[in-house]
């Protein structure tokens, strides 16, 4: 209805004109629609990152170099934009590791004074066993050492044994094939006692002095108990 | 199935008793006689309470274990005749924790067994007679009761 008044009021002037007008709204309409259907059109895809890779670069302004080297690299094409990034946080990485590797560091120093105390009681512990009982025993050793592979570390296992009396118990480091003599000489010296008053039980069953640990299969950490001969 | 269970708990309690336990214990599986061990049988030691009439005595023990523990308690028992309340003839322990009805739970370690019975010894209950000697003097007789109590300690002196 329009459409013909229109018709009519342009008839008025030329005849062609009224039609012309008419198609020209339509093309504006698509005209407009097409714009924003742009950016996602395919052809236009490389066009389409580059508003991103403009914030990115904004984003790297702290650094005025890479910011430079970036902004320079956006008119190649894609492959070469998106390079730069790595060197940035390979940057941040590695001031990430140095930290670690400090903590590291101080970890291992801490681990290395904890190893050394250690060493130094052990130290102790086996001087005061050398001085209280004397030299160990030769003979054995020998015969130990003639057994093939890594004679002397196998030769001389240390095993914890927790040695408990009636009012608690003590942890003592031995040698797994030191007879018991020597360790009961080393209580009762530390209880000022003396040792023949005193025997080691396992099990309920009495410990002979002449055996050894690695005898009666004790393993790491097993508690025997100290008795009082009363009678 | 269950018997590995029960092996397998076995095992650790072992393990758990040779690291720690309490003072004068004995508590190790059954050694047969071609050197292998027995876990489902273990001879143990409970030690008398210091301070009580019990003091000096050396119980010896026997826990009985079934393919059913820890779902089950040991049947636990004193040498046949033993002089207590609690104890049957036969020597087997009635006391709460060690009865499936009642007080026990799978959690119950060897060594709160044992620790549970050297309590009941000097603790008798009452409520709960297994035997007319020991119950009876203990009701009736105190004195008697002690001295019974004492001779029976010095028939179980110290291995040791």
């Amino acid at each position: 209805m329009t459409t013909t008044g229109e018709v009519d009021s342009a008839a008025g002037g030329e005849d062609l004109e009224p039609l012309f007008d008419y198609k020209r709204v339509q093309p504006r309409m698509t005209f407009s629609f097409d714009d924003s259907d742009l950016e996602a059109a395919d052809i236009f895809k490389h066009c389409n990152k580059r508003p991103r890779v403009q914030a990115t670069t904004e984003e790297v302004e702290t650094k005025p170099d890479e910011a430079a080297a970036t902004t320079k690299v956006v008119l190649l094409d894609e492959e070469d934009w998106l390079k730069p990034p790595p060197p940035k946080a390979a940057f941040r990485a590695s001031a990430e590791e140095d930290s670690t590797f400090r903590e590291l560091r101080l970890k291992r120093q801490e681990w290395a004074k904890f190893a050394e105390s250690a060493q130094d009681i052990l130290q102790k512990m086996d001087e005061m066993t050398n001085n209280e009982v004397g030299p160990k025993e030769p003979p054995e050793q020998i015969i130990l050492d003639e057994e093939s592979e890594p004679p002397v570390e196998k030769a001389r296992e240390k095993i914890v044994i927790s040695i408990q009396d009636k009012d608690g118990h003590q942890q003592m480091r031995v040698y797994k094939d030191e007879k018991f003599d020597k360790l009961l000489k080393v209580y009762a010296n530390k209880a000022k006692l003396n040792p023949s008053d005193l025997s080691f039980v396992f099990d309920g069953e009495k410990i002979n002095p002449s055996s050894t640990p690695q005898d009666l299969d004790l393993e790491d950490e097993d508690m025997i108990e100290v008795r009082r001969k009363r009678s | 199935m269950s018997g590995g269970i029960a092996r397998g708990r076995l095992a650790e309690e072992r393990k758990a008793w040779r690291k720690n336990h309490p003072h004068g214990f004995v508590a190790k599986p059954e050694t047969l006689p071609d050197g292998t061990v027995n876990l489902m049988i273990w001879h143990c030691t409970i030690p008398g309470k210091q301070g009580t009439d019990w003091e000096g005595g050396y119980f010896p023990l026997t826990l009985h274990f079934s393919e059913d523990y820890p779902s089950k308690p040991p049947k636990c028992k004193f040498p046949q005749g033993f002089f207590h309340p609690n104890v049957y003839p036969s020597g087997t322990v009635c006391l709460s924790i060690l009865n499936e009805d009642s007080g026990w739970r799978p959690a119950i370690t060897v060594k709160q067994i044992l620790v549970g019975i050297q309590d009941l010894l000097d603790q008798p209950n009452p409520a709960d007679p297994a035997q007319t000697d020991g119950y009876h003097l203990f009701i009736q007789d105190p004195t008697e009761y002690k001295r019974r109590v004492r001779l029976q300690a010095k028939q179980y002196p110290a291995l040791v």
